[in-house]
């Protein structure tokens, strides 16, 4: 399997490798004060992981999507399995049991799981005859989400499993669902929020009923929608109270976090800190103070936007967002050319998975999203989520070279 | 593109797709802007605020000394250990410091957490350890891995001096005092004088902090000083010197500690400088620098004698007999008597109206004048002085005399006594429904008069001093820094109501108490020097009486002026006169001991060249 080189999409590859140099940088400031010795090996470790990364992306490259094709729901049940070993054979830590630890590597399932969820989605769209709107195409669909989800709330992992519902309401959209199902199916959750407020609820659902009344999406659909918008409504308040504690926590300071600065708002507020403290310029690398000096907590996994955003300021914010805007519309564009349903539908699994991340974790250092511990790709310290990443870009790739084949 | 239920072709996909991806994008940038433009400056001043920490420095307070430059109050090390929670090694950090502390393992431990302020930084495990312990803890570190001790500076009084009364103590300032002094030198957490020469002088004595900029990381460690503001020096307290002589002092308390309560002022009448002062029963002011054990605190506010009680200052006892100089003073400036006039003879006690008023030696008097009345102190005399002078005369003339007053001594809290005039007794009684017989207790220091002994001693100053009254004050110099010591001269505080014809004879009076045949305090008269004065029994309804004394030497130029009182201890005479006279025999010998070895030192015969 010789490859042409000259097809590869070689700009997205050079996007890809220096948004992997900035963070090897961005590691490097974030542990180079640190107390431990231990901590400072984060920086020689994001180098080899990186290395690892990038072998595994080239084989992925190589690899013929009949492959995944084949294997999809194999591998989708060796991930299931795996999910339930964890909750048996993993090692706890801090209540949750997400990881299998062999020596000093941690390996969690979890991400397995979303690799195997895309391939199994990919696969169940590209392959289904059910029509679009199909109850039971939308049905078996969330079935093959939910499993996972469910195994991944057990851990607990609240984080990750948000992941999931997003997956598959990407792959809806992409497999052609118009988007008056997508906002119904999307209603329940503002239905949620909504309740919060008797009379913004009321204001809601009557924009609902106009809603549908315009669209008419036919009697079964509609029923169903109006009952899970009754339903969340009216549930919230139920729900908030088996939430445990540290996850209202979460929301509470999410919704304010000035009103517990020590605690669970200390991070979101420093990381503001931090990152507005930078400017236009930044304070230059290694010069970050609130990095510096432990100000910033997480600094080099969940907040490492943030020391982004103290040592290189704007113009470093500017250009980190701008590489990842480059590289999720050049896979949009490859899903769009992809002749083969099966690998468009990859792709597009492959870089909502990316978006979601980043959207996620860019808007917590920036003060917008609860603090959810969804690491930012390329960037933030850590192997496994380096390899994914690479693994995804190595999907994306191999898919925009071999949009003739298919 | 259609918005319907159809199917979207897969451009309008595409196109959907990249307009999720420009919006995220937009988002995104809209936050980063909003931070790092609109916000940047209030931001970035806050990341450096997290940094910088700002730490007081305080000064050593100023010191406080006696007559001749002996140390009163002064400053001493306290040292505290505490326990850097994150260096502590299990089963060996603990262990050693309880051995060390004698405080058991768990004591220590619940120490450190109620302490705790972050794992990287000291948490105060004991106060105010001994010296040789924190010797111990620096020579052998590698035992106490993770100990560390600071120092601060606690005050330190002179003991079993009776110095408190003056000096007061220092103490954490309160809200109040806070309030009262409108945050302007102060801050929560300072020490401030509490009580005494140490709150009325805390100005001066405190200096003025410095601050420091330090450097910390977010777990509070200091990293080091931060370069890009110089610290701010602190200027430290100001010494002062008192007219105190820590002899007279230790000779005052020594003679009042038999007796259970009293107080005893002792001033130097050429100046108001006050030699000595103490009030019995008292406390060690030092208690007040540690932490004072709750059982300790209180032993002392419940104890019945009341040892917090500043007896001098605060005490407020009828005058008793020593007022007759005054009384005999009035009349004769009145023209009430003459130095010979003598009234209805003395057969024990005097009938006024409806009542008898007994005389204190019930064989009576007889027949005496002025002097003598004074010398062998008869009631019956000033009863009918009294009456001739009348309530409101009589109170003037104590007013005059600066009693009823405040005397302005150099301390927080004097209590001014109470003077009564018939205004007084009107507002008390009612118009018209009190006797002017009340007047026979005034003239006599009995009934509603009350002085404290600053009023009284300050009064004979006066006497002994040709009529001028000098302020009394404890302060004589203070140290200002980089300059010659500011000496507080002697202020002029008013004249007795005296002719030197009265004052004159009022001194005779005074002489004649001791040196007198018959004067009431004959006893106390020696070779050595001539002593003078006026005894007192002040009738107490809670008890027994008051024993007065105060007592005046040398007569023909006095130099020191003594006011005792001994509660509930019985005759003037017997009680408090000895106690003065020998605080008067140690001026004495300390003049005179200091005369001979001058003389001496004359008498050496130079080293002549040879």
């Amino acid at each position: 399997m010789m490859l042409k080189y000259r097809e590869v999409d070689w700009q997205l590859i050079v996007a890809a490798l220096l948004l992997s140099v900035i963070g090897i940088l961005l590691v490097m400031s974030a542990q180079h004060y640190a107390d431990s010795t231990f901590k400072q090996d984060y920086f020689q470790r994001q180098l080899i992981w990186l290395g690892i990364a990038l072998i595994v992306f080239a084989l992925i490259v190589h690899l013929p999507f009949r492959l995944y094709d084949f294997s999809a729901y194999l591998f989708y049940a060796f991930a299931l399995i795996l999910l339930i070993l964890v909750l048996f054979a993993g090692t706890s830590r801090m209540g949750s049991t997400r990881w299998f630890s062999f020596g000093a590597i941690n390996f969690a399932p979890s991400d397995l799981a979303k690799l195997a969820l895309i391939f199994a989605l990919s696969r169940f769209f590209a392959y289904t005859k059910l029509p679009t709107t199909s109850k039971r195409r939308l049905a078996l669909s969330s079935l093959l989400m939910l499993v996972p989800v469910l195994l991944i709330l057990k851990q607990p992992d609240l984080g990750t499993a948000l992941v999931f519902p997003v997956l598959l309401f990407a792959l809806w959209f992409w497999s052609g669902l118009s988007p008056v199902y997508l906002i119904l199916i999307l209603s329940p959750l503002v239905s949620l929020i909504a309740a919060s407020h008797w009379i913004a609820w009321a204001v809601y659902l009557g924009l609902l009923f106009i809603f549908l009344f315009f669209c008419r999406p036919g009697t079964a659909f509609s029923a169903i929608t109006v009952l899970a918008n009754l339903a969340t409504g009216t549930i919230m308040p139920l729900m908030w109270g088996r939430l445990a504690d540290y996850q209202k926590q979460r929301i509470l300071t999410f919704l304010d976090p000035g009103t517990d600065p020590r605690g669970a708002g200390y991070q979101i507020i420093q990381s503001k800190i931090a990152i507005g403290s930078g400017g236009l310029w930044g304070k230059g690398l290694l010069k970050g103070s609130q990095t510096r000096l432990d100000f910033l907590p997480e600094r080099h996994t969940d907040f490492i936007f943030s020391v982004l955003g103290e040592e290189f300021g704007l113009w470093g914010g500017l250009l980190v967002i701008g590489l990842f805007a480059f590289i999720f519309i050049k896979a949009i564009r490859i899903a769009g050319r992809s002749r083969s349903k099966f690998v468009s539908n990859i792709v597009i699994g492959a870089t909502t998975l990316l978006l979601f991340q980043f959207i996620v974790n860019v808007g917590m250092t920036l003060g917008f999203m609860p603090v959810t511990g969804l690491p930012l790709p390329f960037l933030s310290y850590g192997g496994t989520s380096l390899v994914l990443t690479w693994t995804l870009i190595g999907l994306i790739v191999a898919a925009g070279y071999r949009w003739q084949e298919y | 593109m259609r918005f319907g239920r159809e199917k979207l072709s897969i451009t309008e996909r595409v196109r959907l797709a990249i307009a999720v991806v420009l919006l995220v994008v937009l988002v995104s940038l809209f936050g980063l802007v909003k931070l790092q433009i609109f916000q940047h400056r209030q931001l970035y001043q806050m990341s450096e605020n997290n940094r910088i920490r700002v730490l007081p420095i305080i000064p050593k307070r100023g010191l406080i000394y006696d007559r001749e430059g002996r140390v009163i109050a002064d400053n001493r090390p306290s040292y505290t250990v505490s326990v850097v929670p994150v260096e502590e090694v299990r089963y060996r950090t603990l262990p050693q410091l309880s051995i060390l502390l004698g405080l058991d393992t768990l004591h220590i431990r619940s120490r450190i957490q109620s302490n705790m302020v972050s794992r990287y930084q000291p948490a105060a495990v004991r106060r105010d350890v001994p010296f040789e312990a924190v010797a111990i803890l620096e020579e052998q570190y590698t035992r106490f891995p993770g100990v560390t001790y600071q120092m601060e500076r606690v005050r330190q009084y002179a003991a079993n001096l009776g110095v408190e009364s003056f000096t007061g103590y220092v103490g954490e300032i309160s809200e109040e005092e806070l309030q009262e002094s409108g945050m302007n030198y102060v801050r929560p957490g300072n020490v401030i004088g509490k009580k005494g020469l140490e709150k009325k002088y805390d100005r001066i004595l405190r200096g003025s902090e410095g601050t420091a900029y330090i450097e910390v990381s977010a777990n509070g460690q200091i990293i080091g000083e931060y370069t890009e503001k110089p610290p701010i020096k602190a200027v430290p307290g100001t010494d002062i010197t008192l007219s105190i002589d820590i002899d007279l002092q230790r000779a005052s308390i020594e003679a009042l500690d038999t007796f259970c309560c009293g107080g005893i002022v002792a001033i130097d009448p050429r100046s108001g400088g006050v030699l000595a002062m103490v009030s019995n029963p008292t406390y060690d002011a030092n208690i007040f620098s540690g932490v004072i054990p709750e059982s300790l605190w209180q032993a002392i506010s419940s104890d019945t004698t009341h040892p917090l009680l500043n007896r001098p200052l605060k005490g407020l006892y009828p005058p008793g007999s020593p007022i007759k100089l005054l009384t005999l003073g009035a009349g004769l400036e009145e023209g009430v008597v003459t130095p010979t006039t003598s009234f209805k003879s003395c057969a024990g006690g005097y009938q006024f109206g409806n009542r008898f008023f007994g005389c204190w030696k019930p064989e009576g008097h007889g027949v005496l004048h002025a002097v003598h009345a004074i010398e062998e102190s008869c009631d019956v005399y000033f009863y009918q002085l009294g009456v001739a002078l009348g309530v409101d005369k009589l109170s003037h003339y104590m007013d005059l005399s600066g009693f009823g007053r405040p005397t302005g001594i150099d301390l927080p809290g004097e209590e001014k006594g109470l003077n009564p005039n018939s205004a007084y007794y009107d507002r008390r009684y009612g118009q018209g429904r009190w006797s002017r017989g009340l007047v026979l207790n005034n003239a006599i220091g009995q009934g509603e008069l009350l002085v404290n002994l600053f009023q009284m001693a300050q009064f004979y100053c006066g006497l002994v001093n040709h009529g001028v009254v000098y302020r009394p004050h404890l302060v004589h110099m203070i140290h200002y820094p980089n300059q010659l010591p500011e000496i507080v001269a002697p202020e002029l505080a008013y004249k007795l109501p005296f002719s030197p014809a009265t004052l004159r004879l009022l001194n005779e009076g005074i002489r004649l108490v001791v040196q007198g045949e018959e004067g009431t305090a004959r006893h106390l008269k020696n070779a050595f020097y001539s002593l003078g004065g006026k005894t007192g029994t002040a009738e107490n309804p809670h008890g027994e009486n008051h024993s007065w004394f105060v007592g005046a030497a040398p007569l023909d130029s006095v130099e020191i002026v003594v006011a005792a009182i001994v509660e509930n201890a019985g005759h003037g005479s017997e009680v408090a006169a000895p106690l003065v006279a020998k605080i008067i025999d140690a001026y004495m010998l300390k003049k005179e001991g200091m005369k001979a070895l001058m003389l001496a030192e004359d008498a050496q015969p130079e080293i002549s060249e040879q």
